[in-house]
């Protein structure tokens, strides 16, 4: 990342608002390296000819965590170096495999201002959102929440 | 010696697909893990997940947002204290079962991720040392449109050299016939 994005705030941010869509294909290198960072044997993330003929996939598997760490990166990406994610809930509903689109968006759904709780620090607000990761074709693989605390203005 | 009687045509003849040894495993503690962070190791999960986020690799950012250095990314929490497998012992699918209770469920050989549910309550940076506690809540046979599959949940605590509790998690696995 070259440069940083504009920091949100809490009080621009209304429910039904969308953040940016992320969208992702991944490959074989990408799994491979996410197995690794993910200390992952599991070798329908690999081993092609186990995924098809032993598990029945058509190819090998994206690692449903790494599904969750896109996801996770929609919403972090959005809530710039100021947010913090507070609470993140997915569920594995599909399988994704290497050179599918998927893409992962955000909408919000409530927003609730962070009164007194911390009066030391600066001020903030919390703001709930209906996540999901889809499919090109719109097959939804992870839907989910997320909690983010953004900073106020001023 | 008298016959027992036919079984009946419903599902009750059906065998269960969680085998009494493991059902007997609720509530117990898989496992409880003490490891140091390591920020290499979380940003080469970063950079494998193509997250260039400037606040996990630039310490000046990092600063500037109120960090005392580059914390970790949330989501690598549940790889931190992730043990050392025997690639001798690995299942045939290659999975190691460390830190979940290598429960064994013969007729469901196919395992997949369920779900995960995590509230990060503080921040986490390189040189904390994070202790893992994972206990299975729950072991349930379920039927679903594709059949019937067992659902194994895990309560895990995070906490840290403070005895600060860091996050909270809950995860699942499905394991297919």
């Amino acid at each position: 990342m070259t440069s940083t994005p504009p920091q949100v705030h809490f009080d621009d941010v209304n429910v039904g608002d969308e953040i940016p869509t992320l969208t992702v294909t991944v490959d074989p290198t990408q799994m491979f390296f996410f197995s690794a960072a993910t200390y992952n044997g599991h070798r329908i993330h690999y081993d092609r000819q186990w995924a098809k003929e032993v598990e029945g996939y058509p190819d090998i598997v994206v690692q449903g965590p790494l599904q969750a760490a896109l996801l996770a990166r929609a919403v972090t990406d959005w809530i710039g170096s100021a947010g913090t994610l507070v609470n993140y809930a997915v569920q594995n509903r599909a399988s994704a495999f290497p050179g599918d689109e998927l893409r992962f968006r955000g909408v919000v759904t409530a927003v609730r201002a962070e009164i007194g709780a911390d009066t030391a620090g600066p001020a903030t607000g919390l703001v709930d959102l209906e996540i999901t990761g889809l499919k090109g074709d719109g097959q939804v693989l992870m839907p989910g929440t997320a909690t983010v605390r953004l900073p106020r203005r001023g | 010696m008298s016959s027992l009687p036919e079984p009946s045509e419903d599902s009750r003849d059906v065998e269960p697909l969680i085998p009494a040894e493991m059902a007997a495993r609720i509530g117990e503690v898989v496992a409880s893990r003490t490891a140091v962070v390591e920020v290499k190791e979380f940003q080469r999960w970063a950079a494998s997940v193509k997250d260039r986020n400037p606040l996990y690799f630039d310490a000046e950012v990092a600063r500037a947002n109120g960090h005392p250095d580059v914390p970790m990314p949330p989501m690598f929490l549940q790889q931190v204290a992730l043990g050392v497998a025997d690639l001798d012992q690995l299942r045939p699918d290659g999975t190691a079962g460390t830190g979940n209770g290598n429960l064994s469920f013969p007729l469901c050989p196919r395992r997949m991720a369920g779900g995960e549910n995590h509230t990060f309550l503080l921040s986490v940076y390189g040189g904390d040392v994070i202790t893992q506690e994972r206990r299975i809540d729950s072991i349930v046979e379920k039927s679903g449109r594709s059949g019937r599959f067992v659902l194994v949940t895990w309560k895990t605590t995070y906490t840290n050299q403070r005895d600060e509790l860091v996050a909270e998690s809950t995860s699942s696995m499905i394991a297919r016939p």
